[in-house]
């Protein structure tokens, strides 16, 4: 794939899955090896295909929130509120602003726990099972915030059409709570982060494998946290109107290694927290749902977000019943796989798996989709044309 | 309690197969035995990937088809006495996937419930359950195994 015409001699090929110890979610990786040094990478990501997409067409828009929110078990929120953005950007319905404020306070709490989730995983392929564990631990404070929130730990259902669900409303009692567990957690995480960086055998491990360049990451369109760590200051939220009361960073790093796509993330939380803390002090009073809306028909509509992972966007248009239409989400995982496919070449063979790791893969919301070649009629996923024909806007 | 049973309950090993849910109930097992708070470690249950350790294999999601071969060959290699839970409403019912659908009118890309590939002793329901409820369910597979000749 990337050896271009130049002709490279296989030694060997190792494959690992689709079920396996390092790899918690059914993939398939093939590594091409010369001399323990990794020639050349290909990833199978095709083994959890759900046919989501298609679930929609037909749907009241109501009841397809629910499906929108079963697309990734991570980034629950992320899906239903951008679901929730589509019809709202096309319908113009207004959303109150506590409501915004209350969705914006999810997200940054589920963007915390999906950090968290890659540090253990990242710290379990590398072998340091006490740093696994210690962000295992730290998570679950966050866990428990969104479940006070949403009332589950994974599925909090916060957004709906015109604002959220009124049993996710703030009370005075969890405002106070959450701010205490915030700053509980801040003093706790600031001595996990502080223990990563100044480790010299893990830092070692992490630092000088997987190299990204800037202009293969935006090649690619390796987005969030995996594009930051290779100088691409690009972010959906500094765009977003949600997100315009909030003051934050990006944070970017120009390393391009796996130690910066770690560190990034480690730095964010600390934005997030940032951000948890401005919206539960500045929380404006008022109604948390607008239910004066009517689904009627319209245009394909798209909603850009920032997924923990990096850009997530879904788009739908609605038939004279308020139905959907062509639903289509396209998640950032398969272009940030690319990008580790082509990363993680030239590297010893140890390390693919924990480059691969670092740009964080959630895999299930990756085979949704596949696209016939008419010209060749063969079956292509997300992954494939990524890598066949880069990515386009 | 005979010798066996008592030296069965001493390592109980546990393993995760993930057929193609969400992830939400595949995260919430492994954070019920991995980690620090649901730790079950400490009563001598542990986490394996080697099907052939096994005594207790866990099911998540939706059975993709990808996914039918692999899980029966995993269960196949799982040692006799061997009890199979099947986590979260994918794997209980098809949840969302298989009885919230549009035009098409049934989705025939997964395979849900599971009990539709392999037999399956013990269901935890939930969307997704929480890590007691998974400890719990494991809970109820044991005796099958332990009292097992």
């Amino acid at each position: 794939m990337t050896s271009g015409e130049k002709r490279v001699e296989i030694e060997k090929e190792l494959s690992f899955g689709p079920v396996h110890p390092a790899l918690i979610e059914p993939y398939r990786i093939r590594l091409f090896v010369n001399d323990e040094i990794v020639e050349d990478c290909e990833l199978n990501i095709n083994m959890a295909y759900r046919g989501i997409e298609k679930l929609f067409d037909g749907l009241p828009v109501e009841r397809a929130l629910l499906i929108a929110e079963r697309v990734c078990g991570i980034c629950s929120h992320v899906h239903a509120w951008n679901a929730v953005r589509v019809i709202e950007g096309g319908l113009k319905i207004a959303v109150p602003p506590r409501a915004d404020y209350i969705r914006v306070i999810t997200h940054e709490m589920q963007r915390i726990a999906s950090h968290l989730i890659l540090f253990g995983h990242a710290f379990e392929v590398v072998g340091h099972e006490t740093f696994a564990m210690r962000s295992f631990l730290l998570r679950e404070s966050f866990m428990d915030l969104i479940s006070y929130v949403g009332g589950n730990r994974v599925m909090p259902s916060v957004p709906i059409i015109g604002g959220i669900r009124p049993r996710a409303d703030l009370t005075e009692s969890l405002k106070r709570v959450i701010l205490e567990r915030v700053d509980e957690f801040e003093e706790k995480y600031k001595g996990y982060v502080a223990r990563i960086i100044e480790d010299p055998l893990v830092m070692s491990r992490l630092t000088g494998i997987g190299f990204l360049t800037k202009e293969d990451a935006i090649k690619f369109h390796a987005t969030g946290p995996t594009g930051r760590a290779s100088g691409w200051d690009y972010d959906v939220r500094t765009k977003m109107d949600e997100y315009k009361p909030f003051d934050f960073n990006v944070i970017t790093d120009e390393s391009c290694d796996t130690k910066a796509r770690i560190v990034v993330r480690a730095l964010e939380v600390f934005e997030s927290l940032k951000i948890i803390r401005q919206a539960v002090k500045n929380l404006p009073e008022g109604p948390v749902v607008n239910r004066s809306w009517k689904a009627e028909e319209m245009d394909f509509t798209t909603a850009l977000l920032e997924a923990y992972k990096g850009e997530l966007m879904h788009s739908y248009a609605l038939d004279s019943q308020g139905r959907i239409r062509n639903y289509k989400i396209r998640t950032p995982t398969p272009t940030n796989l690319a990008a580790m496919e082509h990363a993680c070449v030239g590297d010893h063979v140890t390390e693919a798996i924990l480059t691969i790791a670092s740009c964080d893969p959630c895999l299930t919301c990756c085979t949704r989709a596949e696209v016939v070649d008419s010209g060749k009629s063969s079956v292509l996923s997300d992954l494939e044309i990524v890598r066949k024909y880069g990515w386009r806007k | 309690m005979n010798l066996k049973a008592t030296s069965r309950k001493n390592a109980i090993h546990v393993m995760v197969a993930y057929t193609g849910g969400c992830n939400g109930c595949d995260i919430e097992i492994v954070n019920a035995v991995l980690s620090p708070r649901y730790d079950v470690e400490q009563y001598r249950v542990l986490l394996t990937w080697n099907p052939r350790e096994a005594d207790v294999l866990i099911v998540s999601g939706v059975v993709a088809w990808q996914m039918v071969e692999p899980l029966k060959k995993i269960y196949n290699s799982i040692p006799d006495p061997k009890g199979v839970v099947a986590v979260g409403a994918c794997a209980v019912n098809g949840n969302v996937y298989k009885n919230l659908v549009g035009d098409i009118g049934q989705n025939e890309e997964i395979w849900a419930p599971v009990e539709t590939v392999i037999p399956v002793d013990v269901k935890v329901p939930g969307c997704a359950p929480r890590p007691e409820d998974v400890i719990a369910g494991v809970v109820k597979a044991l005796p099958k195994i332990l009292e097992a000749p």
